[in-house]
């Protein structure tokens, strides 16, 4: 295997993009990376498309925004997971060999969509239950457990609004310090998630471009060289108490036993990461994610996020782009956009969001409840 | 009782006697004895082939739950006023992800809870399209 970095890093700002059409976000979020690296599209040597909704083929058809030069595209799909899992195959194209050049992308526009479309392709039977409902019962879990409250899932919530403000990719920028009082105000969804404790329905479109490090020094001698140190994918592991049918919550173990995969790859541990992108769409999430992640102890998470160690300027700050639940959740980007704020922010370039003398970044996204993909990387 | 047609094909079993309870569908592993719901043809535990349909049910313990303030299944967005989901330890094993009969003040993690039958649709032949929901044993009138 060898050594890959990211050579270039782009996308559109999250939000709702109605009247745009698709194909406009796949181009400007893959030219953005393009003069990010500062290479052209013909210097691009595979592609990886990472589209959750629509037809078979339209990921393949849009690369065309680009470039018609022959390379192999495949599109990829793993749910809310999906563009990092185009990630992982640009990074384990070139860590194997197979090219020197590759690119992820992702686009989605869910806003053109209603909620069942969203879930379309789900039998009735699977579909009686929203998403939501399912990550509330397994905050009410916690609650029961471990004492959990309702404001302590809100401050989640407040912390990634706020982070949000500051960036200028995010879905919700909010124009004032959201509070954990305001979060817990909103509308009730699915007891006890509240609107604001829940991510928006996104459009957005983001890309990354690795190679090998060897090829990202002579091209940008001049730049921290960001270097991908580890990728882990793993599906569930049966245990008892599994629900086959229609669960989007995906066991424990599965975030744990990734981690633990990447940890072991990237030959360090949770305490040498400075900052941490999780699959936050619903806030209850990021506070098991602590946990699960070793990041804390099990049953410390409560703490951990009253104590700030997880803000900005904090001990580890997690979701500092705004998360899934402020800087959005479009589906296919959403684990491109995770790399381009790491990048940015092990570049030492993440603006008002930088978290000084950042290191070492994680990202990590479930999809469908059934994957669990992590990236670790590193500024050398 | 009128003629009714499951919203899908095995899941679940309707009593074809009035005070019979109706049952999930599902399998048990003939090596292992693991049960499963929904039903599956390899074992999720240890991957024998040998798995057997079993009918589970219809008592559980309630393991977690939520009252989702949006509209069910089928229902119109003026009218509805939410439901209850929940997951459900069956006795044999398996655990259940349903709608809940009751209202939000209604449940609380570790109850008794059974197994029921609702209509959620009515198909082109003026048929009830029925889907399982679990109730506290305690509420039963």
């Amino acid at each position: 295997m060898r050594d890959v970095a990211v050579l270039g890093v782009g996308m559109v700002p999250f939000g709702v993009h109605k009247g745009v059409p698709i194909t406009t976000l796949v181009r400007n979020a893959g030219r953005d990376a393009l003069a990010d690296a500062g290479i052209g599209f013909g210097e691009v040597q595979a592609a990886y498309v990472g589209h959750m909704q629509s037809p078979p083929m339209k990921a393949v058809v849009w690369m065309k925004e680009l470039g018609l030069t022959g390379i192999p595209v495949t599109r990829v799909e793993n749910a809310s997971a999906t563009g990092s899992v185009a990630f992982r195959e640009a990074y384990r194209a070139v860590a194997a060999g197979w090219c020197d050049v590759a690119m992820a992308v992702g686009a989605e526009k869910f806003s053109d969509l209603s909620g069942a479309q969203i879930q379309s392709g789900q039998r009735d039977i699977e579909a009686t239950i929203l998403p939501v409902g399912f990550f509330a019962m397994w905050a009410q879990r916690r609650m029961h457990e471990r004492g959990t409250t309702a404001a302590q899932i809100a401050r989640v919530a407040a912390k990634n609004w706020n982070h949000g403000a500051r960036n200028p990719m995010s879905h919700r920028r909010p124009d004032h310090v959201v509070t954990a009082d305001e979060v817990l105000a909103s509308r009730m969804i699915s007891e006890p998630l509240t609107a604001m404790m829940c991510c928006p329905v996104s459009d957005g479109a983001a890309c990354a471009i690795v190679t090998t490090t060897e090829i990202a020094r002579r091209l940008q001698p001049e730049r921290p060289l960001v270097t991908v140190r580890a990728s882990a994918l793993r599906s569930e592991t049966y245990t008892a108490g599994h629900t086959f049918l229609g669960a989007v919550v995906g066991p424990a173990r599965m975030t744990a036993d990734t981690a633990r995969e990447a940890y072991e790859q990237a030959g360090v541990g949770p305490e040498d990461v400075d900052l941490v992108q999780v699959h936050d769409a619903f806030a209850i999430e990021e506070l098991e994610y602590y946990e699960l992640l070793g990041l804390c102890r099990p049953g410390e998470a409560e703490s951990m996020i009253e104590s700030g160690a997880t803000a900005l300027g904090g001990r580890v700050p997690f979701s500092t782009d705004g998360g899934l639940l402020a800087r959005g959740h479009p589906g296919g980007p959403t684990g491109l956009a995770q790399i381009w704020e790491t990048v940015h922010q092990l570049r030492g370039t993440a603006g008002p969001r930088q978290v000084a003398g950042a290191r070492t970044g994680l990202c990590h996204l479930v999809g469908g409840g059934s994957v669990c993909c992590i990236h670790i990387l590193q500024a050398s | 009782m009128p003629e009714s047609v499951p919203l899908e094909e095995g899941y679940f079993v309707i009593p074809t006697e009035p005070d019979a309870p109706p049952h999930l569908l599902g399998s048990r592993c003939r090596a292992c004895g693991e049960h499963f719901y929904p039903r599956r043809a390899t074992c999720a535990r240890c991957l024998s082939y040998d798995t057997e349909e079993v009918q589970l049910g219809p008592r559980g313990t309630l393991y977690t739950w939520t009252y989702l303030h949006v509209p069910g299944f089928g229902e119109h967005r003026a009218t509805s006023t939410g439901y209850a989901a929940g997951q459900i330890d069956l006795a044999e094993g398996p655990r259940v992800q349903a709608v809940l009969e009751g209202g939000a003040g209604d449940f609380a993690i570790g109850m008794a809870m059974e197994l029921t039958l609702a209509q959620v649709a009515t198909d082109k032949q003026g048929r009830a399209v029925l889907m399982y929901r679990f109730r506290p044993v305690e509420a039963r009138p």
